[in-house]
């Protein structure tokens, strides 16, 4: 019985076919049961997320066999009649293992070295489980991914650093305050990037949010989704007193705090350090303020190169990952089966001469 | 010997900028701490009193006071790279205690006897200890501030802790030290004195009482005024760099301190 992988991902097709071949959760458990059922499955895990669906099946069918059957399982279960190319990948052992170790370990994610995809196998694999729908080959291959992740997270820098803008703010957030904890974040214009700023730094514990804008209607929607409250716009200088953490993004065509304007708000606030982000452009906020003391400011090109930086070293690490990767996959599958040029010739001539009947 | 290796790794450490967790640093600083305490003991036993009565001994008992604490803060990971601060200035103040004449002999008949002028000398170099790990901690803070504030990846990458929780610590060993230094005064003042001689007049006695002062004015001014951050790590390393500087001199030009 061997493992195999059919499936499809962010890098093979577009999110319209992935969203049409994604499973909800709930039917899941009918699948498994379906795909033992067929006959095309001893044991197998279904994951589904948003960038990837991919079927882990273990299998006494030879590979071509097994791939032909998932893929039309696939299409049956979706009744999808749309044409399939390149769309679908396939891989059989050693390739299926090391396949379900770098999907571990977020080597194949859209975010390079991301962890989430860990906690969503997991998830695919716990269901399949529960609804016994695993065996002898699938725990111990999954068990051993999961612990190939843990030791590429602790051995390689794969998942060290931020390589987006909002996580990038919030390690910067991290590197200055003890702690997020009841940290007052204050946001100066309701765009995109700042509304996913201020989340990324609510999950990590801030409190207090206060939004301004000069639309007050959209302070106030985006106030109420994140558990905020909405001021005015020509009132968010008096609300300073209490805020660690500013991201500003307006349209606005000039500064709209500089250094005259925050020395005065810095001695209120009895020199607490204070973290600015401006994410606008133009900018926001006058560079001369990170003179100020206990005034860390950085704009989106900062951040941007942080997020750049950060990928860049990820990318360095890959190799390191691959070889543990390697390493483990030989560990749980044994040594590779020499090919048929380095068999003995008395062998070699066995093996070519038809089997006696 | 070790804490010059120790300061060796330090270089390693900062070039590579702290980003990975490891151990060579602390356990270093662990084996120097055990040599030490050994050399201090077998002093002690040899001499029958506590090694506190020359320069040699007090700044050997001040840097042992640094490393003793660093390993109890060195269990906290972000704290670890405290090492490669502290080293060269452990190692500094070893080779500094090596300058000859330093290791005066001991005298058979010592002027101050009983347990007051020992628990005065030790109250005082903990807090003199207190005072440099604090400025360790406060270089750690300058540190950090300087590449956050110009925007250097290490900010990022280093696993070094938030500049406010550096700042807290600095501020804790500062107040930790100050409460120390004056409970160590104030018992070197109950001390009785030899004939002839006048305590307000000694150069020492002066030179801690502005000692006293100086870091008395650093917390008022950073409760007061605020003067917190930069300011107040910029503070901490000049008041230690008064003490490294000018103890050994005051202590010379004092009859009762140099005895």
């Amino acid at each position: 019985m061997s493992i195999v992988v059919i499936g499809l991902s962010h890098r093979s097709a577009p999110v319209e076919l992935r969203e049409r071949f994604a499973f909800a959760e709930d039917r899941i458990p009918g699948a498994l049961a379906g795909l033992r059922a067929a006959g095309l499955a001893e044991e197998a895990v279904i994951l589904s997320t948003c960038n990837r669906v991919e079927l882990y099946v273990a299998t006494s069918q030879d590979a071509p066999q097994a791939f032909s059957g998932l893929s039309q399982f696939l299409v049956d279960c979706h009744a999808y009649r749309g044409p399939l190319n390149d769309e679908l990948y396939t891989f059989a052992e050693p390739r299926s293992v090391e396949h379900l170790f770098r999907v571990a370990c977020g080597l194949d994610s859209m975010l390079l070295g991301e962890t989430e995809i860990l906690g969503q196998l997991k998830k695919a694999y716990d269901l399949a489980l529960k609804s016994g729908h695993t065996g002898g080959r699938l725990n111990k291959a999954f068990q051993r991914a999961f612990n190939v992740a843990k030791q590429i997270r602790t051995e390689t820098n794969i998942q060290r650093g931020s390589v987006s803008v909002a996580s990038a703010a919030v390690e910067l957030a991290q590197r200055i305050f003890s702690a997020l904890d009841g940290r007052h974040v204050l946001v100066i214009g309701a765009g995109d990037t700042s509304e996913k700023t201020a989340r990324a730094l609510l999950s990590r514990g801030a409190r207090g949010l206060v939004v301004t804008n000069r639309s007050f209607e959209r302070a106030q929607a985006l106030a109420a989704e994140l558990g905020g409250r909405a001021v005015p716009f020509e009132d968010w200088g008096q609300q300073c007193e209490p805020i660690d953490i500013v991201i500003s993004s307006t349209a606005a065509p000039h500064c709209i705090l500089d250094r005259a304007r925050l020395a005065p708000l810095m001695k209120l606030r009895r020199n607490r350090p204070l973290l600015l982000i401006d994410i606008a452009v133009p900018r926001d906020i006058d560079p001369d303020v990170n003179f100020l003391e206990n005034v860390y400011l950085y704009n989106i090109d900062d951040l941007q190169t942080i997020a750049d930086d950060s990928l860049r070293q990820r990318q360095e690490e890959i190799a390191r990952c691959e070889a543990i990767i390697a390493e483990k996959t030989r560990a749980l599958l044994g040594p590779p089966a020499p090919p048929p040029s380095r068999l003995r010739p008395a062998l070699r001539s066995v093996a070519a001469e038809p089997f006696p009947t | 010997m070790v804490y010059g290796v120790s300061t060796l790794y330090s270089v390693f450490l900062w070039r590579k900028g702290f980003r990975q967790h490891e151990w060579t640093s602390y356990l270093l600083l662990l084996a120097a701490f055990l040599f030490h305490t050994v050399a201090m003991l077998e002093r002690g036993f040899l001499l029958h009193t506590c090694p506190l009565h020359n320069l040699y001994e007090a700044t050997a008992f001040v840097g042992w006071t640094i490393v003793a604490a660093y390993l109890v803060f060195g269990l906290w990971p972000r704290l670890r790279f405290w090492s490669a601060f502290a080293s060269p200035v452990l190692f500094a103040m070893g080779v500094f205690a090596l300058m000859p004449g330093l290791d005066a002999p001991h005298g058979h008949q010592p002027d101050f006897t009983g347990g007051l002028p020992s628990l005065h000398a030790s109250l005082i170099l903990l807090a003199y200890g207190a005072f440099g790990l604090a400025s360790v901690s406060a270089v750690m803070y300058l540190t950090q501030e300087h590449d956050l504030k110009f925007h250097k990846l290490r900010a990022i990458t280093a696993l070094l802790p938030p500049i406010q929780r550096l700042e807290l610590i600095t501020n804790r060993l500062v107040f930790a030290g100050f409460v120390l230094l004056t409970v160590g005064l104030a018992l070197g003042g109950r001390i009785p004195r030899p004939e002839g001689v006048v305590y307000i007049k000694d150069p020492k006695v002066l030179w801690s009482a502005a000692l006293w002062l100086l870091y008395l004015a650093l917390l008022v001014t950073r409760w007061r005024f605020a003067w917190l951050g930069r300011r107040f790590a910029c503070g901490t390393i000049g008041a230690f760099a008064f003490v490294l500087l000018t103890f050994w001199g005051f202590n010379l030009l004092s009859p009762i301190h140099s005895r």
